[in-house]
């Protein structure tokens, strides 16, 4: 009997170690009709991979194009290059860190401000230059009104378009350094046009309309939209268009709520109320206003020679209130230019893409359903609240690693679709969200 | 030798088990049952009858003392709706166990008894950096229970038994990451749940009845027993000085069901040497609604004032569940080689208590097929049982807009894959 069990038992062990585990077949990979051999991607600061206020390495690291570029390689994708910042030099442009909470649970941020790439000051900050091949050009801060300006990327232009355009020709235009990538491009995907009415919005619609922040003009915007996507599409490259999302809905508009400001203001004294100044005058503040998540550090300070703190008042009258300026709330009406705006943006941008079949990644119904409902991934319950919803950066605007890897997966989906491609996914809580102290 | 050997198997019983029937149920309760399919509750072999059917523990001929050890080595694959690498988990091996010893009267119409066995159990372990890691990393659920056992023969053909069915022996330990990080590099907080149940009575009962020598009928029933945990463990790790006072727990309380089974069996012996058996298991599952943590304590709350007994800033942990009542079909026989040699088959088809859009990484459950082999040698009054399972789990695929849909988005998405190898050996004294 003994040599039985002592034949028996290696037998099974075996057999359990061998034949036991199961297999699940890899999902497909195909590239469909699209070719993905040479990826560029052409976009502002979303493109570039800026987060927490700053470009820096592990933000280039995490932007979409560079995720999107990784799972392209299961589909015969090329190499992918950007402008990295090199060690050493990581931080970049500097960024915001999360340095702790205040006794009543407001964030504390501190500016990184070691190991930058700055290579000088004068005439203004500019960074190390790059002057390898580079598929990202995703320039932070550039609008589609911008994309023909000669000597934007000049040392007195745009500094990080500045640190890759080629030194012997500086007044080379955004538009004409896509033409020059795009003549060998095959893919592409293009994200521009939400520096045109951010500015203004982060500004709380301050900016007249002379002002270089201004909302561009929607012809304007159409005009550049066709000319930047004709030139993409011209040596035949596919690829996919994105919208631009209301910046509404963004923890920089979203965070700072006029009703609990009013709570705390009545809480010290119930006569108190919060009061705003709009262009149209000073007026108590409604909860469709939006305040700036920068308001959070002026409402309730004191003002000399003034009896209310910033924000407090018991009427509109001179002398009963300390109005919130004008640049920290984006009232109602303000709010109606920028959605009118976006509106007319998208609509033009959805028009060209279509016009020249390509693949849409529509970024504006996309974040209002994540304003709406969240984004539950692997158990993590992910949302559009400032910190702690896990996929906006500490700027209230920019996504974290983990917001780019949704939307480069919302990209893949909207690819898939479009050219009947199985590019694979990633796993977005691969990636994280904020980092606490 | 076989003292010694019984020393040596007793010396590996104090472990976990791991799930080999729907849910967290383990049915592998006596060697020769589980080398025929898990069916016992028609027929009266030896003393694992007060598991199968306590009603059938008097018609048993001998006297006996029994142990009897498994060995489950499950092998599972997922892999993500998102795609990605296919995840396995660690390799553990369990060993559910079970020890009876019975004795009758002289007339042969008492028969009493206790049994010692470990009807639920599970445990999983991911590997690391599997992407469910924030649903869970690792659970160990353990249960054993104790049973004093009576039987009856009414009649030579109408037998009756039952037993108290004390749970002296239940723990869970519960393992997943939380969603929040620390500096670049560091691994993201970690929150571990331990605990042990109180000690809780239940009872099991059965009835057999053999109108002829080639006929036999059972029922049995045990009882549900919620197994309590009161004052568990919670312990943190890697969680951010900053968010201290979201993480403030120091103790659990939860309850997990271990629901009641109803039995129907029948057995045929068309001969002296062949028995065949068909059961019938009836579980009650749909008792397991929701698995709540509340949490108490209060760790130093990082420095700030908070609520006591946090976890991510919660007092309390729901997570549905929603299971349905299930039931486990079962077919086996034995045939009598020689007069020391039996030979032994079956199998069985378990239906899942997890609905579609509930599969837990803690229970990634699915209807599953066994098939079983086994052989006992008797030499005098000493008997050696061996037997061996096979369990495949059928894939099982649920996405995230599922997941969402039913408000079970706090588990993962993809697709789940597992199967199941259980060797067993027992050793058997009859007198």
């Amino acid at each position: 009997m003994h040599t039985l069990l002592k034949r028996t038992a290696p037998a099974l062990a075996l057999l359990a170690l061998a034949g036991c585990q199961p297999e699940l077949d890899a999902p497909g990979a195909d590239k469909g009709s699209a070719d993905f051999s040479r990826y560029i991607s052409v976009g502002n600061s979303l493109t570039a991979g800026f987060s927490d206020g700053g470009l820096y390495l592990e933000g280039q690291q995490s932007s979409y194009p560079n995720l999107l570029a990784g799972q392209f390689k299961a589909v015969g994708g090329g190499d992918f290059a950007q402008p990295l910042f090199q060690a050493g030099q990581e931080n970049g442009s500097g960024y915001l860190r999360l340095a702790g909470f205040t006794a009543t649970g407001n964030p504390i941020t501190a500016n990184v401000t070691t190991n930058l790439a700055v290579r000088t000051t004068t005439p203004q900050v500019l960074y190390t230059r790059y002057d390898a091949a580079v598929n990202n050009l995703g320039v932070p801060g550039i609008r589609l009104s911008d994309i023909q300006t000669p000597g934007y990327g000049s040392q007195l232009g745009n500094p990080y378009f500045e640190r890759i355009t080629p030194a012997a020709n500086p007044l080379q235009t955004y538009f004409l350094r896509v033409k020059a990538e795009a003549a060998t491009a095959t893919f592409f995907t293009c994200w521009l046009g939400n520096n045109d009415v951010l500015g203004y919005a982060t500004a709380g619609g301050v900016l007249n309309a002379t002002s270089s922040n201004a909302i561009t003009r929607t012809d304007t915007f159409q005009l550049k939209a066709n000319r930047i996507i004709n030139v993409l599409t011209a040596n035949g490259a596919k690829g996919v268009v994105a919208t631009i999302p209301n910046v509404a809905n963004v923890p920089f508009f979203t965070t700072v709520r006029v009703a609990a400001i009013k709570a705390t203001f009545k809480a010290s004294n119930p006569a108190l109320s919060l009061y705003i100044q709009t262009s149209t005058g000073v007026r108590e503040a409604t909860d469709a206003d939006l305040l700036t998540l920068t308001s959070s550090a002026v409402i309730g300070t004191a003002t000399p020679g003034n009896p209310f703190p910033v924000g407090a008042g018991v009427g509109t009258a001179t002398g009963q209130s300390n109005p919130l300026p004008s640049q920290f709330v984006l009232d109602a009406a303000e709010q109606t230019l920028v959605r009118d705006a976006t509106t007319a943006y998208n609509t033009s941008l959805t028009a060209k893409a279509n016009e020249k079949g390509l693949a849409i990644f529509d970024a504006n119904a996309f974040f209002s359903q994540i304003a709406a409902t969240g984004f539950t991934t692997d158990g993590v319950s992910n949302t559009a609240a400032f910190i702690s919803g896990n996929l906006f950066s500490l700027d209230g605007v920019h996504p974290t690693p983990r917001g780019y890897a949704i939307v480069a997966n919302e990209m893949i989906k909207a690819i898939n679709a479009k050219y009947g491609s199985s590019v694979p996914q990633v796993n977005p809580t691969d990636y994280r969200g904020v980092r606490f102290p | 030798m076989t003292s010694k050997s019984l020393l040596l198997v007793s010396g590996v019983l104090l472990t976990g088990t791991a799930a080999s029937a729907g849910g967290y149920q383990v049915t592998l309760a006596g060697q020769k049952n589980n080398g025929m399919g898990g069916v016992g509750v028609g027929l009266s072999l030896d003393q694992a009858a007060m598991f199968y059917n306590p009603g059938a523990l008097a018609m048993v001929k001998d006297r006996g003392v029994q142990v009897g050890v498994n060995a489950t080595m499950a092998r599972q694959a997922f892999r993500s709706q998102y795609g990605g690498p296919q995840r396995e988990l660690k390799s553990n091996i369990v060993t559910p166990f079970n020890l009876y010893a019975g004795f009758g009267s002289e007339d042969r119409k008492f028969a009493a008894g206790i049994a010692i066995y470990t009807p639920f159990g599970n445990k999983v372990e991911y590997a690391d950096g599997w992407e469910g890691r924030y649903s869970l990393t690792g659970i160990d659920l353990k249960s054993i229970y104790v049973q004093p056992t009576v039987s009856y023969a009414v009649t030579d053909k109408l037998s009756v038994g039952a037993g108290m069915v004390i749970l002296a022996y239940g723990a869970v330990n519960l393992q997943k990451d939380i969603p929040v990080e620390g500096a670049a590099g560091a691994q993201p907080a970690h929150v571990e749940l331990d605990g042990k149940a109180t000690t809780k009575i239940g009872f099991n009962a059965g009835i057999y009845f053999k109108p002829t020598d080639k006929l036999s009928i059972g029922a049995s029933y045990r009882s549900k027993i919620d197994a309590q945990v009161e004052g568990g463990d919670v312990t943190f790790s890697n969680v951010p000085a900053a968010l201290g006072s979201r993480f403030t727990a120091t103790e659990f309380d939860a309850t997990l069901p271990l629901p009641a089974t109803t039995s129907l069996g029948i057995g045929f012996m068309p001969n002296e040497n062949l028995t065949l058996g068909f059961d019938v298991n009836y579980v009650e599952w749909s008792k397991y609604k929701t698995l709540q943590f509340d949490f108490r304590g209060n760790n130093g709350a990082g420095g700030l004032v908070a609520p006591s007994g946090q976890v991510g800033g919660s007092n309390i942990s729901t997570s549905r569940r929603e299971y349905k009542d299930a039931v486990t079909l079962r077919l086996g026989g034995q045939y009598l080689l020689t007069s020391g040699l039996t030979v032994r088959a079956g199998g069985s088809y378990d239906f899942s208590p997890v609905e579609d859009g509930f599969v837990t990484p803690e229970t990634p459950d699915a209807d599953r097929i066994g098939l079983t082999l086994g052989a006992s040698y008797k030499f005098g009054s000493f008997g050696v049982d061996i037997s061996g399972q096979f369990i495949d789990l059928k894939e099982r695929t649920q996405t995230e807009a599922e997941l969402v849909a039913n408000n079970t988005a706090d588990r993962v998405a993809g697709t789940y894959k597992t199967r199941v190898l259980i060797p067993g050996i027992g050793l058997n004294y009859t007198f």
